[in-house]
């Protein structure tokens, strides 16, 4: 059974032919090749593989491909803009905020979500946002830390 | 990768034509929502289903609406974010907002929905305990056409609802909360949001003009029952006298003692009563404090 989508990917348009039982993740990976998301569990329990649907953040291990018809999809790769890379990719590398990185796209997408409807998120908004994903290298502290400095902080000042 | 089994696929467009192939399918067929339940146990393989019927291209099955004069109507598949953002909830039933904040990750609430929510009849919901207490009534739809049940029926064992086969879950209609009232919703899990309630407790208390004794009181507990349950003797010591704080004591002491909490991998029976006290405790003191100042 072979369903045809038309999904944005990053801001370019893709026309993909899919069946209904492939995931988003499964899209995104396998058949658009973009490989920054990851899948920790594949059952909504680790957030590894979140990505950004129409501006928010969702586990694209339970969504179904064909349920991306039509949508805006921002993965990790989207965010780098003309060779720069996006301020919250810089202040993760600045804070050491990456260990193996393997949680880093999730956590910098959902606080990308976060910061772009509220610029000075404060620390316990960021941790609320933060709170389904899971960072096996413990790495939290910093992961917040360079969230807030990314954001302009107000909220906490 | 954890991936998916084939299944043969549907995406109807009106609710008509998804009961017609629900009906067709007798049994096979699963509706789908949010997924975050579904597709969970169908990469677990703990159900095989043969179809899926995809709800989400139905319009105006999503909406969030005052119902003048009865209340306001959340349609199945409005998601946990929608029923969070919501500024008419907020105003009109600001439990909810409350609530859902603890219900799993912001992730998940963007796809979860409040009729997958039902639809999975699951012991440990965060939001059967305050649809319970708003006295929410739940609208199926089915080969036979519309019918209403109150919170108190809907559920009808472990993980199984009272729906007849083929019937959705159209929308949920919560009555206009009344003036002097107050409720909260607390939930003790291992893992912040996240993690199944181990113990969940929603209160209501409404007071008379005097504001001295409650005329109303709702308490209902999720996560020690087969299924979500009114705290029905505790209710009654709330309103047997004065709403003091050794009253709200009493009825925490009261709920503690009239549930049934299995000891699981999650925690002992024990463990569970023990929380059931302090929560209750805590949600009817929250629900004071609020019905006083309203
Ligand atoms: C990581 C994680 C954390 C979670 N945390 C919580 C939590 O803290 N609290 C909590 O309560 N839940 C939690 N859940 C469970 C789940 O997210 C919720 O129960 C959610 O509301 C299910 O809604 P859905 O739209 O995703 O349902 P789906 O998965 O789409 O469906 C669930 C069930 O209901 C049926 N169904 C769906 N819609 C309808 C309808 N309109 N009519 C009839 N039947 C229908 C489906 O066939 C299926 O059997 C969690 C899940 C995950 C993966
Ligand atoms: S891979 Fe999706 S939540 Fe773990
Ligand atoms: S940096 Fe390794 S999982 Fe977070």
């Amino acid at each position: 059974m072979k369903i045809s989508i038309d999904l944005t990917v990053n801001g370019e348009r893709h026309q993909v032919d899919t069946t209904p039982w492939i995931t988003l993740l499964e899209l995104l990976r396998e058949t658009l090749h973009l490989t920054g998301t990851k899948e920790g569990c594949g059952l909504g329990e680790c957030g590894s593989c979140i990505v950004l649907v129409d501006g928010r953040p969702v586990n694209s291990c339970l969504m179904l491909a064909v349920d991306a018809r039509g949508r805006q999809i921002t993965t990790i790769e989207g965010l780098v803009s003309n060779g720069d890379l996006h301020p919250l990719q810089q202040s993760f590398i600045e804070k050491g905020a990456v260990q193996c990185g393997f949680c880093t796209p999730a956590m910098i997408l959902s606080a990308k979500a976060l910061l772009d409807e509220n610029p000075d998120a404060g620390e316990e908004e960021i941790k609320q946002t933060l709170s389904g994903i899971i960072c096996r290298c413990g790495n939290y502290k910093k992961i917040i830390e360079a969230v807030r400095t990314a954001s302009d902080g107000k909220a906490d000042s | 990768m954890n991936r998916l089994k084939p299944f043969a696929y549907f995406e109807p467009t009106t609710l008509p034509e998804a009961i017609e192939i629900l009906a067709a399918k007798k049994g096979a067929a699963f509706p789908l929502a949010g997924g975050t339940d579904l597709l969970v146990r169908m990469k677990r393989g703990v159900i095989k289903p043969s179809t899926i019927v995809n709800l989400k291209r139905i319009e105006g099955l999503d909406q969030i609406k005052k119902e003048p004069g009865r209340g306001v109507r959340i349609g199945a598949l409005a998601t946990f974010s929608a029923i969070e953002d919501s500024h008419l909830l907020r105003l009109s039933h600001p439990v909810i907002a409350q609530a859902v904040s603890v219900l799993a990750c912001p992730s998940i609430r963007n796809l979860a929905t409040m009729g997958g929510n039902i639809g999975r009849a699951s012991p440990a919901s965060d939001a059967a305990p305050f649809l319970m207490i708003l006295g929410a009534t739940v609208s199926l739809k089915g080969p036979q056409g519309e019918r209403e049940l109150g919170m108190g029926e809907i559920f009808s064992g472990p993980g199984t609802t009272a729906s007849r086969p083929a019937e959705a879950i159209t929308s949920l209609l919560l009555p206009d909360m009344a003036s002097h009232s107050g409720a909260a919703y607390l939930k003790i899990g291992r893992r912040e949001g996240m993690d199944c309630a181990l113990a969940g407790v929603a209160a209501l208390v409404t007071f008379s003009g005097g504001k001295r004794e409650a005329e109303d009181t709702k308490i209902a507990l999720s996560a020690v029952a087969p299924v979500p349950m009114r705290a029905k003797k505790a209710e009654k010591t709330i309103l047997s006298g004065r709403l003091t704080e050794k009253c709200i004591r009493e009825a925490a002491k009261v709920a503690s003692e009239e549930i049934s909490p299995v000891s699981d991998m999650r925690a002992s029976a024990s463990y569970r009563r023990e929380v059931v006290r302090v929560l209750t405790y805590r949600a009817l003191m929250t629900a004071l404090q609020q019905a006083r100042e309203g």
